[in-house]
Formats: structure tokens, sequence, C-alpha cells
């Protein structure tokens, strides 16, 4: 273990941590993005479900509103790539 | 192109003497849409809805008879393979002759196989009634007939002692356990207290004699038998779907056409001696309908082009190339463009191919894609279905396309480095020198999305001028023009602070006042009157401001989503082949080829999962921008379909 009291940091130590708390920032910008387009997706999903289930023609206009919220998850992985890459 | 195709309004009068030579020339044209006649009850001169011909109501008991033969052979005309038109006297003749027969006959299978079927059930029932007892030594006579005996039996959790007198079964060997128990009809309720306290559950007795095992070995042969009874029947009536499915489909198809011809006048207005009419035809279409009309009702007609009073009213049909034709669907399943309004089929066919293309740039999967479309062809023979076909296969192109200027096949390289910028991420240490293009990609993406909402806004002005009149459509162009000059704005403020790759760096330009230099003035002002030109139309649009960016940043997903598709591919090649096959390959042993199998697994079931993720987002998210961020910036939509009085025929000739 490096005791970080006593041990100096070395430039590969630190660039190590700083590429690895990128690699944190992307998983949680898809991570958090995911689960508020998971959210947002909910009540669209099941709204959709139904409304196909009364009418099948509606099938393809609610696959469309259920994939609306994707921007949300896009953004995230957007700015995950720009993060990694 | 670019509009819906150009209407015109006819009304048609004529002596009712004319009516069935008029509807049959109608019919065959098959352009006539008819504006359904609704009466007025302050009408000056008493007009009524017309009765339909003779002969409705035969045709239309007829075809439910075919309807209902056809349902029950499991025949849809849809699927079934025109070999050879027949003529429909021909058709007719059948109608009159065979039908009654093939009715009967298929009447009285149906009716013995439900018979049969009930019969089935039964014995199914019964035997799993006996079930239980076979479990226990005794004749099912021994259940009943005494007169002051009781015989209780049923499933209990366990094993229990009684107190009085009694006989009594038990065993396990069945599902919850079975008990009998027989005792004298006095103690009866006593005991049936202390069974239900220990968790009894009675069973009904069959009425059945002799060994249970017996009786359910006669019932589990008795559904046997019934059941190839029943396969017999169902053989037989894949027989006459065989022999009769073409004929069928025929006689339906011409009888259909008798029915709608029949029921013609319930959509015209009559009076005593006269019917009249009204209705669109497509203005190429006119002079012909109008000389076939006045030679079929031997010049006793009248025929008039009304003037459009409302362009709401006139039915929509499109007008595009063929090859713009499949991207209908995908417009009708949003909706309708409006009579007036531009009519974006022809963009959609052209660019959402190259989104799709962009999102799925992968010559492996785009070949998946193309056979699987191709495949499926057979499926779909008509309609919707195959017209989303032929959209994806279109798509699938396109995909190949730029997977070959993406340089991908299968998350793998292909032999040249990347023509455009490159999408090779470095996963597994395999990346190519460069590496990933993100950013660069990202740019380009914006770049579309700026692009393709400005054609929004432009089509925007251009449909206000279309669709609105005087003032409104002054105040509509403006604030189209508004949210235009808004946006570029914005994007010149940006350039004049930030230097971007790939787009235009304005921070060089001479400053002129409060640190803003020229191209940053210029944003402010095309900002500001664009924000005065939205809010002169409604000062409420102003909060939807930030769906600029929003919309603009939206089309980011075709660079994002095709990198997740590419990393997917990336890790199940690196999974599969760096760490499960590779590894194993250098020195072979009975476990290592156990684990090349499963490596070989994971990558069949990891591209095939990968396929169908690529064909629901590339196909999805390009729709998506489509209409979410391309649609709402000029589309109305919801015009009426043009659907015309008549059929093409597809079985059967005149």
């Amino acid at each position: 273990m490096v005791d970080f009291g006593t041990a100096e940091l070395t430039l590969e130590m630190i660039q190590a941590s700083q590429v690895g708390l990128k690699a944190v920032g992307a998983g949680l910008a898809v991570g958090l993005t995911g689960i508020g387009t998971g959210v947002a997706e909910m009540g669209i999903g099941a709204a959709a479900v139904g409304a196909t289930a009364e009418n099948k023609d509606m099938f393809g206009l609610a696959l469309l509103f259920t994939v609306i919220p994707e921007t949300i998850v896009i953004f995230g992985l957007v700015v995950a790539l720009l993060l990694l890459f | 192109m670019l509009r819906p195709e150009l209407m015109r309004r006819l009304l048609i009068a004529a002596p009712k003497g004319q009516i069935d030579a008029v509807i049959a020339t109608l019919y065959k044209h098959n352009a006539y849409h008819i504006e359904d006649f609704v009466a007025e009850s302050e009408a000056a001169v008493p007009v009524k809805i017309g009765m339909p011909r003779p002969g409705a109501s035969d045709a239309a008991s007829a075809l439910i008879k075919i309807r209902a033969i056809e349902n029950a052979c499991g025949i849809d005309p849809d699927e079934v393979e025109i070999k050879q038109k027949i003529p429909a006297a021909k058709v007719r003749s059948i109608i009159e002759r065979d039908l009654p027969a093939l009715q009967h006959e298929v009447e009285e299978l149906l009716a013995k196989r439900s018979r049969l079927e009930a019969n089935q059930k039964e014995s199914e029932q019964r035997a799993r009634e006996l079930e239980p007892f076979a479990a226990i030594p005794l004749d099912m006579e021994m259940y009943h007939g005494y007169e002051r005996f009781s015989v209780l039996v049923g499933h209990i959790p366990k094993d229990i002692q009684i107190a009085v007198p009694h006989e009594k079964y038990f065993s396990d060997k069945v599902a919850g356990n079975i008990v009998v128990v027989i005792v004298q009809s006095s103690d009866r309720e006593a005991v049936e207290r202390t069974l239900l306290d220990a968790g009894f559950q009675a069973v009904p007795i069959p009425e059945e004699t002799g060994s249970p095992q017996s009786r359910i070995d006669h019932y589990t042969k008795e559904v046997k038998q019934l059941e190839g009874e029943i396969s017999d029947i169902n053989r037989r009536i894949q027989d006459v779907k065989d022999r009769h499915g073409e004929t069928l489909v025929a006689c339906d198809e011409l009888l259909t056409a008798d029915v709608e011809r029949a029921e013609a006048p319930l959509r015209f207005a009559t009076t005593e001696e006269t019917f009249v009419t009204e209705g669109w035809v497509p203005a190429d279409g006119v002079e012909k309908v109008k000389e076939e009309l006045v030679r079929a009702a031997g010049g006793k007609i009248y025929i008039t082009e009304m003037e459009i009073e409302n362009l709401n009213d006139v039915p929509v049909e499109y007008q595009n190339p063929s090859f713009a034709k499949p991207s209908q669907m995908l417009m009708d399943l949003y909706s309708r463009p409006k009579y007036t309004e531009v009519d974006p089929t022809l963009m959609v066919s052209i660019v959402f191919p190259l989104f799709f293309g962009l999102i799925l740039g992968d010559v492996g999967y785009g070949l998946i894609l193309l056979l699987l479309t191709f495949g499926l062809r057979k499926f779909f023979k008509a309609g919707e279905g195959r017209q989303l076909l032929i959209s994806l296969r279109n798509a699938s192109i396109a995909s190949i396309g730029f997977g070959i200027l993406f340089s991908e096949f299968f998350g793998f390289a292909l032999p040249w480095e990347p023509i455009i910028y490159s999408r090779h991420l470095n996963i597994g240490g395999h990346a190519s020198e460069h590496g990933a293009q993100v950013a660069e990609l990202l740019i380009v993406s914006i770049w579309i999305g700026i692009l393709h909402i400005s054609l929004g806004r432009v089509l925007g002005i251009v449909n206000a001028r279309k669709m609105y009149h005087g003032k409104h459509a002054t105040k509509a162009m403006l604030a189209n023009a508004g949210w235009l000059g808004t946006m570029w704005g914005i994007l010149l403020m940006i350039w004049s602070l930030y230097a971007i790759p790939l787009m235009p760096d304005l921070t060089g330009l001479p400053m002129i006042a409060m640190g803003l230099n020229l191209a940053a003035v210029i944003g402010v002002v095309l900002l500001l009157g664009g924000i005065v030109a939205i809010a002169q139309e409604n000062a409420l649009e102003v909060v939807e401001i930030p769906t600029i960016i929003s919309h603009v940043l939206s089309y980011a997903r075709l660079t994002a989503v095709g990198l997740s598709s590419v990393a997917i591919a990336l890790v199940i090649n690196y999974i599969a082949i760096g760490m499960m096959i590779e590894p194993q390959l250098e020195e072979i042993t009975v476990v290592g080829v156990l684990i090349i199998i499963v490596g070989i697994l994971v990558f069949l079931l990891g591209h095939a999962l990968n396929t169908a993720l690529g064909i629901l987002g590339g196909g999805l998210n390009s729709i998506r921008l489509h209409y979410v961020e391309f649609f709402t910036k000029f589309y109305k939509g919801g015009g009426k379909k043009y659907d015309p009085f008549g059929m093409e025929q597809k079985f059967t000739e005149e």
C-alpha cells in the first residue's frame, strides 16, 4: 500500500488517477442519464403498450413516443465519448 | 414532387336509369374519390341518400359465406400467389354452382371437428379426475351405492388419525396426497370437521366402474384416437384450401367488388328521378373519366368541375418518383401531408437511409440486413410491410456504403484506412494508429443538424406562404425566419468566442464594442431580431428557444449511437477472439477446445444481438430525427387519405 501522506506522488501516478477519474466521470454520465431516460420511458412505455393493445395501428407512433427521452442518454453518451477520446 | 397530386372536384348528375353504367365506369377507372353525401334537413328540393342496388344483399351474404370458408381454412388473400387471373364469368358460375356444396362440406368438417374437440376435452377431464384414485387399491364401484356409510375423498397435507370406527386409505404417491375415509353416516359430520381442520380438500367421486387405472387407460386411448380423427379433419380442411384456395380468393374479390358497386348509391344524393354525386379525381385523369362517363351513359349525364372551397377537404395522394414511394409508409406513420403543404417524402427517402448508414456504418451488419430484407420478401408481398422492407433495404445499402468509408466489418478494420473519419475505438489494444476521431465526427453530425434544421425552417417559410393568407401568412413567415435568425445568431456568437475545429473560426475578427467582435455583433443582432420575430406571432413561443440548442445537439446521436454500436462490436471481438479463442490456439487442449467453442458462441450471439440493436437503434433514431427535429419545424400533416372508388383486380378479370 502506498502511504499518500509521506510517499512522493510520481507524475505517472497522477496521470493514471486522472485517467481513472475521467473513466468514472464517463461512467457516471452514461449511467445517470440512462436512469433518467429509463424513468422517463417508464410512463411513456406503459401508456404506449396500452394504446397499442387497444389499437394495433398505434404501434409505430407508440414506439416513436417511447424513444423520445432517448435524447437524454444520448447526451450522456456524447459527454462520455468526449471525456474518453 | 414535393407536393401532393393536384385534384379536381367533380359533380356528376344523371337520371337514375344510368346509375349502373355510371357506377361501373367509375369503379373500372379506380380514380374517383367519392365525397359522401350528407342529407340536410332544410334542403329546398327533397334530396335523399340513395338505396343500394338490387342484388346487394345477395352478394353480401355470399361474401360472408366465402369469408367464413376462407377463415376456417386459414386462407389470407394477401398471401395467395397469383398464378393466373380467372375470368369474371367463370367465377360467377363457380359462385352459383360450386359454392353451396363447398360451403356445406366445410361447415360439416368444422362441426365435426368442434364435436370431436369437445369429446376430447371431456375424456381428458375424466382421466384427470380419475388420476388420484389410481393410487388407492379400490375399484370405482366401491365408492358409491352405500346406504349407511359415507365415503369422503380428498387431498390432505398429511395422514391423520380418526377417532370413530372407519376404514381409511392414504397415499402420498399423487400430488397433494389422497385420503379415502369410509365412516358410518351418523359420524360423517364429526369426521368431516376433523378432516377439514387438517386441511382436507374434497374431490368429487367420478361415477365409474372397474379399476381406476384401467378407466384412465381407456380414456387416454380415447383421447389419442380423437386426436387422430381431428388431425384427419385438419388434413381434409387443408386439402380444401389447396384445391379451392385460388378460386375462393377470386370469388372474394369479385363479390367484394359487387358489394362495393351495389352499395355505392348509399353515398350519392338522389331525387325521384335523378342522382347526384360529388367527388375528387386527379387532375391528369379528369378528361378521360369525363369522356368515358359520357359514353357509358349515352350522353344522358351532366358533369361539371366545381371550385374547391375548402382546401382541407381535398383528399391527398402522394406524387413521388418510384424510388421514394416506400418512404410514404414512413410519412403515413406520422401523418399524411395536407393538400396545401410541401410533401417532404422525397427528402425523407434520401436522408433517412443516409442517417441510417451513418449510424450503422458497417459492411458486415449492412450485408446481414440486406440478406434479411431479401429473405423476408416472401412474407411481405404488398402493403406497408413491403414498403418498410424496401426502406430498410435502401438503408442497408447506405450502411454498406458508409461501412466501406469507415472501413468496418463486424468491428474489424477492412484492409484500408478509413476514407472519412475513423470510428475505430481503442478497445482491447487493437486500434489503428489514429484511433477514433470522435470530436470530428460529433462536429460533423452537429453540422448535419444545423443544415437539416435550417432546411426545415426554410420549408416552414414556404409552407406559411402556401397555407395561410394575408396577415397571418406574413406573421408565420416572419416567425420562421426569426427561428432561423436566432439559430444562426447563436452560432455566430459561439464561433466568435471559441475556435472549434471544422467550424468557421471567427475569433480573430476586429473588435467593435463591449468585447464583441464583428461576428458576435451580427450574431446578437440576428438573435434579438429573431426573438422579436418569434414573439410577434406568439409570445409564448419564446420559451421554446432553448430547443434550438437541444434539437441541434440531438443530431449528435448520429455519431454517438453509431460509436456505441462500434464499441459493442469491438468488445465482442475482444472477448471472443482476444480472450477466449486466440490464447487457446497456442496450445490446444481438451478444455481449450471447449473454451474455443464457447468463444465462437459468444461471437455469434454477440453479433446477432448487436445487429438487432443496430437495426433498432439506427432505424428508430434516424426516423426520430425526422419526426421530432425536422418535421416540427414546418410540417402540419393531417391530410385526408385519397381513397378512390374501385379496386385493382388481382385474381379476376372482366
